[in-house]
């Protein structure tokens, strides 16, 4: 099924930025609470970031890729890169705490890969039903 | 990688270059608006003209659904401190033509070719379809 969002950007940190207002707009067209399109970007912000810092080698341009799906009470968000793949990195330069706050913040994570082995972190938020039946006319 | 894999890749990581599918329906116009505000913004856009950029984003958002394809509307944008191109990808050759001729408003005119400084139809990449290409300047 298409998703009903998709953004292809380059992985460059002012990008994310882009990520961010385009994911408010998802929340502006189908009412979802101020609070959890919070969680839901910081959740995104922290994916993107992964991509930006650790998806390809230094000084190397690629891409960054978002897919954005609300199916029934689940609002679902996949990011994606070209690059190297989820893995340990000792000289890691970040706190290592990204996976973690976005499993914290959604309902269900998902690290892995797509048929041309492309890096996905899917990530699946749970909407109130409320919001779920007053959108489903909308899509 | 094969050269199409590496041509795909160069496309995606384009500088400055966002490119986004969105469902047409009431997702469009907040994230067109938002996308587009977004990248004129961090290119340092004066205000008055980013709100012209965005009532061009108002005038593709209420007629493109007319012509989205598979219920979805593809577009890039990429811009500088002079000037952005918005792309509106996916069309035909007579939809991009249609499209701007649907923007005409009683008494104001077209309001697309009023506020753009080019507007131009082309074929696209792969010469299947064609690209309405609109190009504003900052001053």
């Amino acid at each position: 099924m298409m998703p009903d969002m998709e953004l292809a950007l380059a992985a460059r940190a002012e990008n994310i930025a882009i990520v961010r207002h385009a994911l408010g707009g998802f929340g502006e067209a189908f009412a979802v609470p101020e609070s959890k399109l919070s969680d839901i970007r910081l959740a995104v912000t922290e994916a993107c970031a992964n991509v930006v810092v650790h998806a390809y080698p230094d000084g190397e341009d690629g891409p960054m890729e978002v897919l954005a799906s609300l199916r029934g009470n689940e609002l679902t968000v996949l990011v994606r890169d070209w690059g190297a793949g989820i893995r340990p990195r000792p000289d890691s330069p970040g706190l290592g705490l990204g996976l973690s706050l976005i499993a914290s913040l959604a309902a269900r994570v998902q690290l892995g890969h797509d048929d041309a082995e492309h890096t996905e972190v899917r990530m699946t938020f749970a909407l109130d039903e409320e919001i779920a039946s007053m959108n489903s006319e909308l899509l | 990688m094969s050269g199409q894999a590496a041509g795909e890749r160069a496309q995606a990581t384009e500088r400055n270059v966002a490119r986004v599918r969105v469902a047409a329906g009431p997702l469009l116009g907040p994230v067109l608006a938002r996308v587009v505000s977004m990248t004129l913004a961090r290119a340092d856009w004066p205000v008055d003209r980013l709100d012209d950029a965005l009532l061009v984003c108002d005038a593709l958002s209420a007629h493109a659904p007319a012509y989205a394809g598979a219920g979805r509307f593809a577009f890039s944008v990429n811009a500088n401190e002079r000037e952005a191109e918005l792309r509106v990808l996916e069309l035909t050759a007579g939809e991009a033509a249609a499209l701007v001729r649907d923007t005409m408003l009683p008494v104001v005119g077209n309001v697309i070719e009023r506020l753009a400084a080019v507007v131009s139809v082309e074929p696209d990449e792969r010469g299947e379809g064609s690209e309405l290409v609109l190009v504003l300047n900052s001053r």
